[in-house]
């Protein structure tokens, strides 16, 4: 099942506007609201065989697609399509962040970070030589855990005084043991295979507050991909990615001690609700030095992620510039203290 | 103003005079070396009265050593007072600006004291002497006297270039230590600049919290046990050697910094 949107005006292609944040036609300008389209402009056509193939249903040429691809463009003529089968039953997503932010600004944003960047190489940071851009909805389970920790610990509280010729350190043990109930909701953890995981977790935060349910629109004129791994399969790492989180509230709660040894830390996570959404996030390819590095950004908030090529040069420059400021400085204060600067 | 001027011409004058005067008739003028337990040779005297003149320019300090083989019956540090107030040493003026090294060779008991008046007793204060004798005493042990004469007008004279109160030994001013503090935090920095280049992790343990189904359902804080440890309280005399510690006043009434070991 391939969707299309017609503009309605004059036929064109259809693509979803980030700035509106509507769908916007690219020929006449005209916009309409994702909510209200109207559904006889969708066209929508069934091949025999679509297991193996897809036909775009403005030129009619095959469409090239990975497995995974839920949206992409028709490589022959441009229009933004759908794959509306993918997105479907169990891999319909629940709600989907659409993009705020245009390809202009993304590759504006970019351009500007690369010439903040303090330890890049010079040529670099012209950022010259983008191979591409490409506006990717990213599929991620959004999980709600709640999570009974029993925690058994020995608290010691540690107090010296002085009496006559002896100083006494006095260790007091207590015997500690919390129970406690947490609560984490909208955890996300990236589902596709391709992407780094450690990137995706950078970009974060998202602003929930702009979840609309989704609509295949959104996707129009942009790269989708469905889910790799099951909510399921990916249970682990949103457990490890909420381990520290649950750490911290546990220390919290025992206070008043100066050291305190765990003696067991039970805890059982359990999985409330997982959402399936798709979050927007540019990704820009650079050549640079005959190495391709991969970024990405929050297609949300502008955040930017991922390894620049680092300039030893700037690096040496940085440290010896700090490190002879300390330098003097130090010597400006002995100086002043001591009076003497050798 | 007008008294640093003062001490300014004093400078010049007393350099002046130590450039265009005759050397022979300055050195009989003021005597540094009273050596009465003929620890020294000669030529000894001479390069350590080189090394004091340079010294007294330099701290407006006059350094006196003194050896004997007989306290006559006195502790170190009253033998000590009594032989400043018979000479009334001092470098601008009568009982002024001294530092006064005493070594003792009395067989029953051999002492080093190190004493500091006006000038020498704010500069050279009874910490600053404690950490001058600490390098000065290895060498009497050894019998080395004219090195620990030169350690000690050497040793003197850096320490009196600190402000008063300060520590010259302390760490803090070591221009090594220094070195080492500035080369780490360069590289503190830059390391976690290079470590951020690739972008922060700006989600916390809150981003993602429910408090509304989050709570402590049950606490126990019980008391089991306790032990308790005792040391002693450190002591500030250290026992390293015999201390005769302190300073105070001399029978004519100057009153000085010092400290004194046996050796």
């Amino acid at each position: 099942m391939v969707i299309h949107y017609k503009c309605p005006n004059c036929g064109a292609d259809m693509e979803f506007d980030a700035a509106s944040g509507m769908l916007s036609c690219v020929s006449c300008g005209r916009k309409d609201n994702i909510e209200d389209f109207s559904e006889e402009f969708i066209t929508t056509t069934f091949s025999e065989d679509e297991a193996k193939q897809y036909n775009c249903n403005n030129c009619g040429a095959v469409i090239i697609t990975e497995a995974d691809t839920t949206a992409t463009n028709c490589s022959f003529c441009g229009a933004g399509v759908v794959l509306g089968d993918r997105l479907s039953g169990d891999l319909a997503p629940a709600k989907v962040i659409p993009f705020t932010i245009s390809k202009e600004e993304a590759m504006a944003a970019f351009r500007k970070w690369c010439r903040n960047g303090r330890l890049t190489p010079k040529g670099f940071m012209t950022a010259d030589r983008v191979k591409g851009i490409t506006g990717l909805y990213v599929p991620f389970w959004l999980y709600d855990l709640d999570s009974k920790a029993d925690v058994k610990a020995v608290g010691t509280r540690v107090r010296t005084y002085t009496r006559g010729n002896y100083i006494y350190t006095e260790k007091k043990f207590y015997d500690v043991y919390r129970d406690i109930d947490l609560s984490y909701v909208k955890v996300p953890v990236d589902a596709s295979e391709k992407l780094d995981d450690t990137l995706m977790d950078k970009l974060e935060p998202y602003d929930y507050q702009k979840f609309k349910d989704f609509k295949t629109p959104y996707l129009a004129g942009y790269i989708a991909e469905k889910y790799n791994f099951s909510d399921e399969e990916l249970f682990s790492r949103v457990k490890t990615k909420v381990q520290p989180y649950i750490d911290s509230y546990i220390r919290s709660t025992i206070s008043g001690y100066s050291s305190v040894n765990y003696k067991s830390k039970n805890i059982r996570t359990k999985k409330t609700k997982a959402h399936y959404v798709l979050l927007p996030v540019w990704m820009v390819y650079y050549d640079f030095d005959k190495q391709e590095h991969t970024f990405a950004m929050n297609g949300q908030t502008g955040k930017i992620v991922g390894k620049p090529p680092i300039s030893l040069g700037k690096v040496a420059s940085w440290f010896g510039g700090i490190a002879a400021a300390t330098f003097v400085a130090l010597k400006i204060i002995s100086f002043a203290v001591g009076g003497v600067l050798w | 103003m007008s008294r640093r001027f003062l001490t300014l011409s004093i400078l010049f004058t007393s350099l002046f005079i130590f450039i265009f005067s005759i050397p022979a008739v300055e050195a009989s003028s003021k005597q540094y070396i009273y050596d009465s337990a003929e620890l020294l040779s000669e030529e000894q005297v001479m390069e350590l009265e080189d090394s004091i003149k340079e010294f007294g320019d330099k701290q407006e300090t006059d350094f006196i050593i003194h050896t004997t083989n007989d306290t006559g019956g006195k502790s170190i540090k009253t033998y000590m007072g009594d032989f400043y107030d018979e000479h009334a040493f001092g470098y601008d003026q009568p009982k002024g600006n001294t530092i006064l090294l005493t070594v003792s060779m009395d067989p029953s008991k051999r002492e080093v004291y190190l004493a500091g008046f006006k000038k020498g007793e704010e500069y050279l204060d009874n910490e600053r002497i404690e950490l001058v004798l600490d390098k000065v005493t290895p060498h009497l042990s050894d019998k080395n006297f004219y090195q620990a004469f030169q350690q000690a007008i050497s040793t003197s004279s850096d320490y009196m270039e600190y402000r008063p109160g300060v520590n010259p030994e302390s760490l803090l001013l070591k221009t090594w230590f220094q070195l080492v503090v500035a080369l780490a935090v360069g590289g503190i920095i830059v390391g976690i600049m290079v470590y951020n280049s690739g972008g922060r992790v700006t989600v916390t343990a809150r981003t993602y919290f429910n408090e509304n189904n989050t709570r402590v359902n049950s606490k126990r804080d019980m008391f089991v046990n306790k032990t308790v440890t005792k040391r002693r309280k450190p002591s500030n005399n250290k026992s390293r050697g015999g201390r005769g510690g302190g300073g105070g006043i001399t029978g004519g009434g100057s009153s000085f910094s010092g400290g004194g070991r046996s050796f």
